[in-house]
């Protein structure tokens, strides 16, 4: 009897211990980008999940119990915002029922709140198509948009794991000291393609076509979420012979159909390029994925 | 495996709702196998989601009354529609209702060509998601399968097709917004089939089947992290073959 109360508290010392040694800060994502940078500020101090993944349309996703779990342990919510998740955020949060990350408190961060976003609809109409009132959400596309994004975040994990202030101000300068040097690398790299002319599939990739000054000709669909009619179809073939692009660029969750339609008959590559990390096997973090993007779009025009 | 989603304030609202979906689902089932008309569930949603589409295309967009009243009143028009058909062409009604299951998803998305917004809306009220019921949203529907259940009862509602179909109509239009058409499909047909013949000990067997199904499928979705709809509807199809073969072995062997 002795030595099984021993036990006891042998076992229970431990878990105390370990309980003590890895107090991580959980931070829950609903894009595998935010993921990657809360990777990068916090390192070994947050634990990150992701609510989607680079292969996915973050529209939509498929409820599992883990996700109502996870959310319900976080104590950072970080999100893109400006609506993209509206169609499944409210609910996971309401059903999460964790005062920690709801709408307004310390523990909830929505990237987009720190930019200025491309695309600002100067009217909301509906027969515009399915256009974000607040402007463009898929701003992680541009690379000079991170370090706001990284520094907003570090304050937050400053406010919530005080204790820990310093490090997280260490992991920040050293992240953006790296982040400015792979910018300067991919700008340099990325001059051949200013002026490129392409044609997207969906309005994602004006964070993209913005930062890389690229010259957007076409877009598959004839207003964002719709797919494409025939006569959007014609006259964008007609376009296309009287202004060629050099590359028609989709992304991993929207079908090959309609760019391999295009590009079959004008001839023009069709590529997929990762619009977040994990996106395809090169983009594993943030370096990687611009790494990718920007070398991915020099192959086409050699 | 995992255990994090074995959390019964997870768990605990989607099995609430499961067994709210059974109690009306169950006997309307055994009605449809009667009929033999399986996929009116199919229609009427489809039905129901033309409404709201039309309630977006009106501008009647604030989430709530509005919409769920064009959702509902569309479906009773659907449900009005089949029922003169069935009496006109009752041997056809079968296709007629796969035909006005493919009508009513082609209007909506040719109504939705110029507002691709609603289709938004359109998806979260046709593949409503069982694990994000909370229990504020199962109490209009415990009143509205109330009802169902007592109009049902006391006016023999399968002894009058009108009735049946008006009160199929309402059943799957809030059905099919807690759980999603493919739940609704499940926990109409597959109980009802499985213990088909069985005459009345047949519903208990079909509830505790019902009941087994949801549980069993979101114990298995919380362990695996599976998607929780699609997990119940395989666990209802296992249990209602290993039921349908228990019972046809118990059949041969007493006859």
């Amino acid at each position: 009897m002795n030595g099984y109360r021993k036990w006891c508290l042998v076992v229970s010392l431990l878990m105390c211990a370990s309980q003590g040694a890895y107090a991580v800060v959980n931070v829950f994502t609903c894009e595998p980008e935010w993921a990657a940078l809360a990777k990068e500020v916090g390192g070994d101090l947050v634990k990150t999940a992701s609510a989607t993944t680079g292969l996915q349309d973050v529209h939509h996703i498929e409820a599992r119990p883990s996700l109502i779990a996870r959310v319900r342990q976080a104590d950072l919510l970080l999100c893109t915002g400006a609506g993209l998740e509206e169609g499944w955020l409210p609910v996971l949060q309401r059903r999460a029922n964790n005062p920690r990350i709801q709408a307004g408190a310390d523990g909830y961060m929505e990237a987009a709140d720190y930019l200025r976003l491309l695309d600002r609809p100067t009217r909301i109409d509906r027969s515009e198509g399915d256009v974000h009132a607040r402007g463009n959400p898929h701003i992680q596309l541009d690379p000079t948009n991170i370090p706001v994004i990284a520094q907003a975040l570090a304050k937050r994990l400053q406010v919530l794991d005080s204790g820990h202030a310093a490090r997280y101000q260490e992991n920040l300068s050293d992240f953006l000291s790296r982040w400015q040097t792979a910018l300067g690398r991919w700008e340099r790299q990325a001059r051949p393609l200013q002026g490129l002319p392409v044609v997207v599939h969906h309005n994602a990739w004006v964070y993209l076509i913005n930062w890389l000054e690229l010259d957007l000709v076409g877009t598959l669909e004839p207003k964002p979420g719709l797919p494409p009619t025939s006569t959007h179809l014609s006259q964008l073939l007609e376009q296309m012979e009287r202004q060629p692009a050099k590359v028609i660029i989709r992304s991993p969750y929207q079908g090959a159909r309609a760019s391999e339609w295009l590009s079959e008959r004008t001839g023009i590559p069709a590529i997929m390029l990762p619009t977040t990390v994990g996106g395809n096997e090169a983009a594993t973090d943030l370096f990687g994925l611009f790494d990718d993007l920007v070398l991915q779009l020099l192959s086409v025009t050699q | 495996m995992n255990i994090e989603g074995l959390d019964s304030s997870i768990l605990g609202p989607a099995f609430a709702a499961g067994l709210l979906v059974l109690s009306t689902h169950v006997p309307l089932g055994r009605q449809v196998l009667q009929r033999g008309i399986i996929f009116i569930d199919l229609a009427i949603a489809q039905f129901a989601g033309l409404g709201v589409i039309a309630a977006h295309v009106m501008h009647l967009d604030s989430p709530g009354f509005a919409v769920q009243l064009m959702a509902y009143g569309c479906a009773v028009l659907g449900a009005f529609l089949l029922y003169w058909c069935e009496r006109h062409w009752p041997d056809a009604q079968e296709a007629i209702i796969g035909t006005s299951f493919i009508v009513a998803a082609c209007s909506g998305i040719l109504l939705l060509s110029s507002s691709p917004q609603a289709g938004e809306h359109l998806k979260e009220l046709l593949v409503g998601q069982i694990l994000w019921v909370g229990y504020a949203q199962l109490v209009p529907v415990t009143v509205i399968y109330a009802l169902v259940l007592l109009l049902g009862k006391f006016l023999r509602s399968h002894e009058h097709p009108l009735l049946f179909y008006l009160l199929f109509a309402v059943t799957v239009t809030a059905s099919v917004q807690l759980v999603g058409v493919y739940l609704v499909f499940a926990s109409l047909i597959i109980p009802a089939l499985s213990v088909r013949n069985a005459g009345k000990r047949g519903v208990l067997l079909a509830y505790g089947l019902g009941a087994a199904g949801y549980g069993l499928g979101l114990l298995g979705s919380a362990l695996f992290d599976l998607p929780a709809g699609a997990v119940i509807v395989l666990s209802l199809a296992c249990l209602g073959m290993l039921v349908a073969a228990i019972r046809k072995v118990a059949c041969q062997v007493a006859g």
